[in-house]
């Protein structure tokens, strides 16, 4: 449904690469030598990459069957820091948490962003501007925006509930000194936060959707709804599945924003897993068991993104 | 400028593969013998220095009677030592001499091997020195304390004037301490001055509770002793008599503007703070006023000969990678933080020293801007401080589980007793169990 | 579909003048947008300008009185801003062009060349984005630290450069870039590193400039990465220095908003240069309907 206005150009379908020099009949020689010439793209990058993140990785992967203090040698002790995992209620809490917080963010966040990104990649006056304020809380210091924040959800003298009483609220919500709201208090800041960071992404998306398409959407007498969803959306593919990795990874590894907001409280009701990892490491010592945290965390990314892999290919199609 | 970075980069990883390829171990502290002539520099790790004399404060007056051994300091961010001290002492590239900043760390740097046994440095500490026993693990010290903090009622002299309300004598209970909140507000009403105030930290409600509470024991998992401190704590708030927890967490608010800036009449806190409201009344960032320090409140009238109170002991190890000419000159500044000299230097900058005895008192006393009166006296010489956090491998994540108990609690989210009742069910069912 | 593109004339005074309407509404709800998106921002600008005492008060003070110029003249003599500034820069400018260097080089290999092994490898990349840094900080710190970089900048450096997000970022941009184009070239005789030379990376602007911007702010306002492996005042980065300024001075938020404010300034002016690139292709096309 998604590519039938658009005229067959040609030059958007072969996206999967079928006219990759690898498609040509598999000389041997040809194979090794785009073997080596590939390498030779990747390998400056992959040796930095190897050795300063890949490797501190693995040794990661070995820490989560061990039982290490941060000091001397780890003790291997196989998978009990994974059945003890099993039965760790407030770890189940923070799963349920780092969930919440991702299915509420993933899907504002992309919205929102989206939206932004439309409407500010026009020659409009001013769009520079307002390009730059929608960054703009990406780069403010994250310790001034939790106090900010925390100010106008302050549940009696804060700005946010004066407006909701002012709107008739009657009983406005405690938001971060509530259990309840402090999580949708907490993805708020998130999403407005990140907004802008990810319409950057989308921005640049969007500047490599060949003009030509949307002239030719245009002469077949698409509206701008039909062009959106026929030419924006396909063409936007690649920038899309980027961003919704990412946005997915980054929302189930926050950390800095939670901690500064609402330090996982009140209670444990904001407690995320990022910030169980660093109290089990750095607060309890018990880095064996912060790894396996950490381990359970990346199956999960993995999983997720790997079944948006699937779905981007079968969409490719 | 690209290439240098380049080669430089890719000299880095190799290099850094191969070390490890080849298991170096190399660990050694930062200090050394400086040629022949005898002399040894030590190195201390300290934070935020321009603010914090203590570490130059000592390692001055060290040198000045030991001018062979010179104390290098090097700088650690205040918030986040301890996470930093682990990274160092993990890689081996931790100071020769660093230092404890609660006990809660101190049983993973012991428990860990990251510290020389100084038991022959405590053994030669004269008797006064307090807190010693907090770094002896079976039998052996592995560090000596330079400074014994204890939790005070600061109370502001003027207000109580105003409210017609009589000073803490120092034989307060909480009770008497939760009348005169009371008192205070009502006589201060028209001034918008709190009674009292209690900070966000946990420490405020469960330091006291722990140190005074009959059979109280943190790592027993059950604190149902607990529940009347905070249904004291609770009512105050409820009633208005306290700024409550939520404001003061979504507002940032600060105890030493609090205090400082007479929004409030009373506020028990940390002896660390004498120092900080004297330097800002200097600076001008508090009210002048007159002022004073009392014993903390007790829970009932038996204590108050000698009121128990509560805080951890500050106190300085040594890295065993250090090489052995510097961890004997390191032992020499051990000896010298306990000892009187070194208190009598530290009073002088308005800090608690681990010794406290009536030449120490005599320096402390006369700052410039310091309360003189018998109770301040009285609070500062004559106490029972128990430890915040017992040695122990259960310790940490036990007071991070009653931290999500105290900010459950104080948001009101739940009941007193329902919130330790949880926390109880945590500790048994992940730390205990 | 095709009859509605046919009589556009009758409609076109009606539309422009509907347009002019549109347009000021949008203009109407973007400022206000704009206006509480800056909020927090605002506070801080207006904080920066109070003394310490009047920050925090309920309710909010917006308007500062007095207004105190003297903090941003008194911050430069209180702490090592300068230092700060300058160290940062170089981390930034130098991360950015190494990052999108190598980054932009290996996402051809991966985007555009097929060979075993490619897409293993690729997920490798993927997969270490999933790890949370404070997991495997410490193996990482004891590596950097037996090979002697520990308190040093190029730690920093090393540590910043060789991240797996701009290999993603460029892979997946190279993936819209018609593989006709290069395929053409390939017929004319040019190598794949002149491909990625002439024609990819050309091509890819937008994209260049994404990475360019999210690489600098982020290492710009790395507090973590700094926090581990920095320890000399000399090499202090501009957050680390913050951070310490705040606990320092932990009553003077007014000077500490000083601080954040002229922290950001920078990176605003670079971003308010840097937007300029995303207004080719759909920009000029998209609007003239």
């Amino acid at each position: 449904m998604v590519t039938t206005a658009v005229p067959p150009t040609g030059s958007t379908s072969s996206r999967t690469g079928r006219n990759r020099p690898g498609g040509h009949p598999p000389g041997r020689r040809l194979r090794l030598r785009n073997t080596f010439i590939g390498w030779t793209f990747i390998l400056p990058n992959f040796i930095g990459f190897a050795v300063l993140t890949l490797g501190p990785v693995l040794a990661l992967f070995y820490l989560g069957f061990t039982s290490w203090n941060a000091f001397g040698q780890a003790e291997w002790v196989g998978v009990e820091n994974f059945r003890g995992l099993l039965t760790d209620a407030t770890f189940h809490r923070a799963l349920l948490n780092t969930g919440y917080y991702a299915v509420l963010h993933i899907p504002l966040t992309l919205a929102a962003s989206l939206g932004l990104a439309l409407l500010l990649n026009t020659k409009l006056r001013g769009v520079a501007f307002f390009r730059t304020v929608a960054f703009f809380p990406y780069i403010t210091s994250i310790v001034a925006i939790a106090v900010v924040w925390n100010m106008l959800f302050s549940p009696d003298a804060g700005v946010i509930n004066q407006f909701l009483t002012f709107l008739g609220v009657d009983d406005p919500p405690g938001w971060t000194t509530s259990t309840d709201w402090s999580m949708p208090a907490v993805v708020i800041v998130g999403t407005w936060r990140y907004m802008g960071y990810y319409m950057l992404l989308f921005l640049a998306g969007l500047q490599a959707i060949p003009p030509e398409l949307y002239e030719a959407a245009r002469v077949d007498g698409a509206n701008a709804i039909q062009r959106f969803w026929n030419v924006t959306v396909p063409g936007l593919r690649p920038t899309t599945f980027f961003i919704t990795v990412m946005l997915t990874i980054e929302s189930f590894k926050v950390f800095d924003l939670i901690l500064v907001m609402t330090n996982g409280g009140p209670g444990i009701s904001t407690l995320v897993l990022s910030q169980y990892i660093y109290r089990k490491g750095f607060e309890e010592h018990d880095f064996g068991y912060a790894s396996s945290v950490a381990i359970v965390l990346f199956g999960i990314c993995i999983v997720v993104t790997v079944v948006q892999f699937l779905i981007n290919k079968r969409r490719e199609r | 400028m690209k290439r240098s970075y380049l080669t430089a980069t890719a000299t880095a990883a190799a290099a850094a593969l191969v070390l490890t390829a080849c298991g170096g171990g190399d660990d050694q502290g930062e200090g050394g013998q400086d040629g022949a002539s005898g002399a040894v520099t030590v190195s201390l790790a300290g934070w935020s220095l321009d603010t914090t004399p203590e570490f130059q404060v000592l390692a001055d007056a060290f040198h000045e009677q030991n001018p062979d051994v010179t104390i290098d300091l090097v700088e650690y961010s205040a918030d986040d030592y301890d996470t930093q001290m682990i990274a160092d002492l993990s890689a081996g590239s931790a100071p020769d001499l660093y230092v404890m900043k609660n006990l809660k760390n101190f049983f993973t740097y012991e428990d860990g091997g990251q510290l020389v046994d100084v038991s022959d440095v405590a053994g030669q500490l004269g008797d006064e020195v307090s807190g010693v026993d907090a770094y002896t693990v079976d039998g052996a010290t592995f560090a000596i304390p330079y400074r014994q903090d204890a939790w005070y009622l600061y109370y502001n002299k003027d207000l109580f004037d105003q409210a017609g309300v009589d000073y803490p004598d120092g034989s307060w209970t909480w009770d008497d301490y939760a009348d005169a909140a009371e008192e205070l507000t009502t006589g201060l009403d028209e001034s918008n001055v709190y009674g009292t105030y209690q900070h966000e930290w946990q420490s405020t409600v469960q330091g006291f509770a722990n140190a005074q509470s009959p059979g109280a024991d943190l790592l027993s998992g059950q604190w149902d002793y607990m529940v009347p401190f905070y249904e004291r704590a609770v009512d105050l708030q409820d009633e208005g008599t306290q700024l409550d927890y939520g404001s003061i967490t979504t507002n940032s608010v600060s105890y030493q503007s609090q205090f400082g800036t007479q929004k409030t009449a009373m506020m028990v806190m940390g002896s660390w703070y004498v120092a900080t409201l004297l330097a800002q009344v200097d600076s001008g960032e508090a009210d002048e006023f007159a002022w004073g320090f009392a014993p903390a409140p007790q829970l009932d009238s038996s204590t108050v000969e000698e009121p128990i109170t509560f805080a951890d002991p500050t106190g300085i190890g040594i890295n065993p990678a250090a090489d052995d000419d510097v961890v004997a000159a390191a032992k020499e500044f051990l000896a010298f933080i306990g000892s009187e000299d070194a208190a009598s230097a530290l009073a002088e900058i308005g800090i608690t020293p681990a010794v406290t005895n009536d030449t120490v008192a005599e320096t402390y006393f006369g700052i410039d801007g310091m309360p003189t009166d018998g109770v301040s006296r009285f609070a500062f010489s004559t106490h029972d401080v128990r430890p915040e956090n017992p040695v122990d491998a259960n310790t940490a994540a036990l007071q991070n589980i009653l931290e999500d108990a105290h900010s459950a609690i104080m948001s009101g989210s739940v009941s007193p007793a329902d919130g330790i009742d949880e926390a109880e069910q945590r500790a048994a069912a992940e730390v205990l169990g | 579909m095709t009859t509605l593109s046919l009589d556009r004339r009758p409609a076109q005074t009606a539309r422009l003048r509907q347009r002019t309407v549109g347009r000021t509404v949008l203009y109407v709800v973007m400022i206000a947008a704009a206006v509480a998106i800056m909020i927090p921002f605002v506070w801080m600008v207006v904080s920066s300008l109070k003394t310490n005492n009047q920050v925090f008060t309920i309710p909010i003070q917006w308007i500062p009185d007095p207004v105190v110029w003297q903090n941003y003249v008194d911050i430069w003599a209180k702490s090592d801003m300068v230092t700060w500034v300058k160290n940062t820069l170089l981390l930034s400018v130098g991360v950015t062009f190494l990052q999108v260097l190598t980054g932009s080089f290996a996402a051809y290999g991966f985007a555009k060349m097929r060979f075993p092994g490619r897409d293993v490898l690729f997920l490798a990349y993927v997969g270490t984005i999933a790890v949370p840094w404070q997991a495997y900080m410490i193996p990482q710190f004891i590596l950097l630290s037996k090979a002697g970089l520990s308190n040093t900048l190029w730690a920093m450096l090393a540590l910043q450069t060789f991240s797996a997000f701009g290999v993603f970022l460029m892979k997946q941009y190279y993936e819209s870039i018609p593989d006709e184009l290069s395929e053409a070239a390939r017929i004319d005789g040019l190598s794949e590193y002149g491909i990625w030379r002439r024609i990819v990376l050309p091509l890819s602007g937008p994209a260049v400039a994404t990475l360019v911007l999210l690489t600098f702010v982020n290492t710009w306002n790395d507090y973590l990465g700094p926090l581990i492996y920095l320890r000399d005042r000399d090499i202090w980065t501009i957050q680390i220095g913050l951070q310490s300024f705040v606990s320092q001075y932990n009553a003077e938020y007014a000077l500490i908003m000083t601080g954040s404010v002229l922290s950001v300034v920078p990176i605003a002016l670079i971003f308010l240069l840097g937007q300029r690139f995303f207004v080719q292709g759909i920009a000029t096309a998209g609007m003239k309907g």
